[in-house]
């Protein structure tokens, strides 16, 4: 009965801790920030549609890894 | 990463950019060990088009100087381009010349001229039946050599300590120290405002020394709209009774 109660809970906790990693969003915008200060849209070409339309320049970040989960970037 | 959590990075940056990011490459864990993995930050026009790069992990102050220098760089471009009409591509790659001259004393020829590229449906083309591969890496371009006055004080800049510090040959068969920004501008003075697609695999593989990973690269570049499946036989038929 208890190691049953502690899978369950072990399975919880494993499910909760990407899904937190992935919604990690800004306090004010609620937009997404993935534990940084930068505001980050979506593909490439969406930001190069947005940075049109706001006349802006586009930033894009090449990473290894998985970038909205710190702990494997 | 840790540059991009600085504040003052992030308001410039949101401020002056939209920003996305990709992943391009792998790495892997072993015994709770991160081994490889990188990360190459590009600043473009809206086009897509590279005017500047920032290769491997920096501090805070040198992502935010490259910053202000691209938006600096790119009034000042769009200025002298009213004035003289002198191409955006040819300025920013005079630039980036002058900044590998000056910081890392070494003289290099901004390529200011692109050979026109090969058409996708020309009969001389190769195409790669899986798809669309990863672009070659690219052939840096070559170093004249040092330059007399600010090799010096390039030197005594502690060249060799740069990140990712390589050597270079020049023409003249000297050989120079260059970390991973001096490589940057030395590949962006023959290839700044060319398309993304075109330069992540040098900076990743000739660069960083990473190798990509083609996945992510087919993703974004679908083009399933425009492919067909060919089936030989019958296309050998119809060309026959033609």
């Amino acid at each position: 009965m208890s190691k049953s109660i502690l899978t369950l809970f072990l399975a919880a906790f494993l499910a909760a801790v990407p899904a937190r990693a992935a919604d990690e969003s800004c306090g004010k915008c609620g937009k997404q920030t993935y534990g940084t200060s930068v505001v980050w849209s979506g593909s490439p070409s969406e930001a190069a549609t947005k940075a049109k339309a706001e006349e802006k320049l586009v930033f894009v970040l090449h990473v290894s890894g998985h970038f909205e989960d710190p702990k494997f970037t | 990463m840790n540059a991009l959590a600085n504040p003052e990075v992030g308001s410039f940056i949101n401020k002056n950019f939209v920003s996305s990011f990709q992943k391009v490459a792998t790495f892997q864990i072993v015994n709770g060990q991160k081994q490889g993995g990188n990360v190459a930050a590009y600043f473009c026009a809206p086009d897509g088009r590279v005017l500047h790069c920032v290769a491997g992990p920096v501090d805070a102050a040198t992502m935010l100087r490259e910053a202000k220098w691209v938006v600096d760089g790119v009034k000042k471009a769009m200025e002298e381009n009213r004035k003289t009409e002198v191409p955006f591509k040819a300025l920013f790659r005079r630039w980036h010349a002058e900044r590998l001259r000056q910081e890392y004393g070494l003289v290099i020829e901004p390529a200011t001229f692109d050979a026109p590229a090969p058409r996708e449906d020309d009969p001389l083309t190769y195409n790669d039946p899986t798809g669309r591969p990863v672009l070659p890496v690219l052939i840096l371009p070559p170093i004249d050599g040092p330059d007399v006055q600010f090799r010096a004080m390039a030197k005594e800049a502690a060249a060799d300590a740069a990140p990712g510090a390589n050597v270079v040959a020049c023409r003249k068969g000297g050989r120079w120290s260059l970390g991973n920004q001096g490589r940057v501008h030395q590949l962006m003075s023959a290839y700044s405002m060319s398309k993304i697609e075109k330069v992540y695999a040098t900076v990743f593989e000739s660069i960083l020394g990473e190798r990509v990973s083609t996945k992510p690269v087919i993703t974004i570049n679908a083009r399933d709209g425009e492919r067909r499946s060919v089936c030989l036989t019958c296309e050998s038929k119809a060309a026959a009774q033609d």
